[in-house]
């Protein structure tokens, strides 16, 4: 029982120590708060990210809090993961490959009675690092140039409160509440004639969001979902210091030092998901999510980058032996899924699209729900073309799901 | 067993730290990367140019005798005359064993030699002239605490020649040119020491004041620099007969305070015949938006910045990061025999002319406009640049209303007579520009 309670702790202090770490780098990282994380449970990821009609019963499912009206009672369960992402960046001219281990999540959740449960988890939202060295750009109506390089660090996490509540055996309904906190460091130096000028800011962001969930089981074979989420602001705030050098002039000019000042706030728009999910002959499963966001309708401004409407699509099939089996290789779970969104920056008229493929097994650990999800994606992100970059990636996330029946069943000892 | 496998494996990627170097070729969304910090380059700021003039140049301790004139096609007739005292280290003639032998002593010759010190400016094809004259009046100023000459100092001396001569400039492998002086004077002053009724410096520069050489002949064609080292040599010996034993009385410039040219210029029907006084100046739109340096007869080129101020608006929040003047010499006002000087001088001035300093860099160097010389078909690379970061951006924030103004000298200013022609901003062509590099955060 100690040692189990150890583990809990060893996994826990890991991934926050991890969590500090600095994030993966992607030159889309420079628009709004950086690239986005998907941080799925169990699971999801081999299956596309889709599951908005799943219930949290053998995971906990972060797509629809609803989903935690299903969770079975005397279950506590836990799910921590990781990804490791090596993506190759390619545009016209240049190839080049970078690995990247980062802490995907942490997350419980408690059933509070038969119908319904809570569940607390811990994620990174987005990720603002990225790297410019020597980028040359055009001086504002002249025909000069001038020479920027910028590193940026941070990002943003986002820690979610969920609650399910079951009504009868087929509906239930949810509500989560996601608290978007963190900050995000831009050093800048801008190489302009004979002057050096370094613009360091560090802006820090916070805001709330609600998201309401339902999910309906037509049948014990058929389940639908739906989850939306509000629209909300995050607070910017930024403190930042310039100072320039000039060599023609040998002068160094403190031009502000740490000098608070409110930002543009970053606004997220109203989003919708609706999904599927379809048991066949009790061991196939298939999933289908369709998502929408508005992002046209929010003001945003244009620090930000331009924004569009965002579609995404998403189909998962899962195959698993019938649970009566006792071998152990009859009871891994083996699926597939694809995902295919159309992004909702514009780049230089063009949209930054992501597709992937994804393959994964869930291997059981002992005899209870406890599983360790392995799964891997291959995906595109964007295109070559004049002003983009291709991102290849090849994706290996593993989640640990263990399930609280281990701690119940050792009391009977 | 594999519980413990579980926990290292997670341990092991979630510590695992970003191995890879992003060497951060990869960029995307220039558009986006100038939102927050727009870079601008202004170079639509009004810059006036004028032409003032300094009346007076300290041209004493300068350590170059100026001679000769020539008519510039530009600027008018310069001419220099230079003004200096002699002395010697003693005033006895050679000591001898015995005062008898003294008595024999008898003079010989005196001639002025003039050592070439390379300076030249005009055509040095054209013979030159000049004429040596005793002065009249001390080397000294008449004014208490004033111990400088000015370039338009001047003295009296006798209209009579002690001596002239007509030489063709060879200024870089010159030989001294040499001066006969009228055996007369040279004897007079032999018989003042022989008879030691000179004994003194007082005694003698009483007596002999000093001389100006003048530039003579109106045709003359160039301005040559001689060494203050140059000197008056008197040969005297022992009897009449014994002509071979030749001993030589030197006397030298020995306080270079005490020399000094006389540079005039005479701007009569030129260009710059309007030049006001030296608080004043002559907008380069009323002389063909051109305006003059000319060192020696203190020509020099003022810049204004009137509407800096107004830069202020230009975003909330922004900082001048840099900003050149380039300025650039008027076409065909410069050549082999009129060339274009390497660096010029930068002063900070008021609205009356008074120089404050020279224009410094924050570590307290003076700041040079520098010639850049790369040559392309049309000279349209030629010009001066200053850099002006600091200058702008402090012009810009001051909270008084003075203004500052920028003055541009040619470096021998009080030794010699370069000139420059400079375009203002309608000079097509030959622009001034001024390039404000600004930044908004």
């Amino acid at each position: 029982m100690k040692s189990k309670i150890a583990l809990i702790f060893f996994l826990i202090s890991v991934s926050f120590s991890s969590f500090s770490q600095s994030l993966s780098s992607s030159p889309y990282s420079i628009y709004g708060l950086g690239s986005l994380y998907d941080s799925d449970f169990g699971s999801l990821p081999a299956i596309g990210s889709s599951g908005v009609a799943l219930p949290s019963n053998r995971f906990i499912n972060n797509l629809n809090p609803a989903s935690l009206g299903f969770t079975y009672q005397n279950h506590f369960l836990f799910d921590v993961g990781g990804t490791g992402i090596q993506t190759s960046y390619q545009d016209v001219s240049r190839k080049e490959s970078r690995n990247n281990v980062q802490f995907s999540h942490i997350a419980f959740a408690f059933p509070l009675n038969t119908k319904s449960a809570f569940s607390v988890a811990l994620k990174p939202y987005s990720s603002a690092g990225f790297k410019i060295s020597d980028y040359k750009l055009p001086i504002q109506d002249s025909n000069e140039e001038y020479t920027l390089s910028a590193t940026g660090t941070g990002g943003l996490n986002n820690f979610d409160i969920s609650y399910g509540y079951r009504i009868g055996k087929k509906l239930s309904l949810g509500l989560s509440t996601s608290v978007l906190f963190g900050s995000t460091k831009d050093a800048r130096e801008y190489v302009i004639s004979n002057s050096v000028t370094t613009i360091d800011k560090e802006s820090s962001y916070n805001g709330l969001r609600l998201d309401l969930g339902g999910q309906f089981k037509v049948d014990s074979t058929f389940t639908i979902g739906v989850n939306l989420k509000s629209p909300a602001k995050i607070n910017a705030t930024k403190v930042q210091s310039v100072m320039t050098y000039n060599s023609g002039l040998e002068a160094t000019n403190t031009i502000e030092t740490d000098a608070h000042s409110d930002v543009d706030d970053y606004f997220m728009p109203f989003e919708f998901a609706v999904g599927i999910n379809k048991q066949f002959k009790n061991n196939l499963s298939v999933t289908m999510d369709y998502e929408k966001a508005f992002w046209e309708s929010v003001n945003q401004a244009d620090m930000y980058g331009n924004y569009l409407n965002q579609d995404k699509f998403k189909l998962g099939f899962t195959y698993r032996k019938e649970d009566k089996l006792r071998s152990y290789f009859d009871r891994i779970q083996f699926s597939t899924g694809l995902n295919y969104d159309t992004g909702f920056l514009e780049i230089d008229n063009k949209r930054i699209e992501n597709k992937a493929i994804s393959f994964g097994v869930s291997l059981p650990i002992e005899n209870t729900f406890s599983m360790l999800n392995i799964s891997y994606s291959y995906g595109q992100r964007a295109r070559i073309s004049n002003g983009l970059i291709k991102e290849n990636y090849h994706k290996i996330s593993l989640n640990l799901s263990l399930d609280g029946i281990w701690f119940v069943k050792r009391k009977f000892e | 067993m594999y519980r413990l496998f579980i926990v290292l494996f997670f341990g092991i990627i979630l510590t695992s730290c970003n191995s890879d170097i992003d060497a951060g070729e990869f960029v995307v969304g220039s558009d986006n990367l100038s939102v927050n910090n727009k870079v601008i380059l202004i170079d639509t700021a009004t810059v006036e140019v004028s032409t003032i003039n300094f009346d007076s140049l300290v041209t004493s301790g300068q350590s170059r005798i100026l001679l000769g004139n020539y008519d510039d096609p530009i600027f008018g007739k310069v001419s220099s005359d230079s003004y200096f005292q002699l002395s010697s280290s003693s005033y006895n003639l050679q000591t001898t064993s015995s005062d008898t032998e003294g008595a024999n002593y008898v003079f010989d010759s005196i001639r002025m030699v003039l050592l070439p010190d390379k300076y030249y400016y005009g055509d040095t094809t054209q013979v030159q002239s000049i004429s040596i004259h005793r002065l009249l009046q001390k080397v000294k100023q008449n004014a208490e605490n004033e111990e400088n000459f000015y370039n338009n100092s001047s003295l009296s001396y006798d209209a009579v020649s002690l001596g002239s001569t007509s030489f063709r400039p060879k200024p870089l492998k010159q030989d001294s040119v040499f001066v006969k002086i009228d055996d007369v004077f040279g004897n007079a002053l032999f018989q003042k020491l022989k008879k030691r009724e000179i004994t003194t410096q007082d005694e003698f520069l009483e007596y002999f004041k000093g001389l100006v050489i003048r530039s003579t002949s109106a045709n003359t064609t160039s301005i040559l620099g001689f060494r203050t080292t140059s000197l008056l040599q008197l040969y005297y010996s022992k009897s009449v007969t014994d002509s071979k034993t030749s001993i030589l009385k030197e006397f030298t410039i020995d306080d270079i305070s005490k020399q000094f040219n006389r540079i005039s210029l005479d701007r009569t029907g030129t260009i710059v015949k309007d030049l006001p006084g030296t608080t004043g100046r002559l907008s380069s739109n009323l002389t063909e938006n051109k305006s003059f340096i000319q060192s020696g007869t203190g020509l020099a080129c003022r810049i204004d910045f009137p509407s800096i101020k107004e830069l202020k608006y230009i975003t909330e929040k922004g900082a001048i990061v840099d900003a050149q003047l380039i300025i650039r010499p008027v076409k065909d006002t410069y050549s082999k025999r009129y060339p274009l000087v390497d660096s010029l001088n930068i002063y900070v001035a008021d609205q009356l002319n008074r120089i404050g300093s020279t224009l410094k860099s924050a570590s307290g160097n003076s700041i040079y406009a520098i010639l850049n010389k790369s040559n392309d078909e049309f000279d349209e690379n030629i010009g001066y640049s200053i850099p002006l970061g600091t200058f702008i951006q402090n012009e810009m924030t001051k909270q008084s209303d003075s203004k500052s103004a920028l003055i541009l000298t040619i470096p021998t200013i009080s030794k010699g007579v370069e000139r420059l022609v400079l375009g203002n901003q309608k000079n097509s062509g030959n622009k001034v520009q001024l390039k404000i590099y600004y930044i908004s955060y």
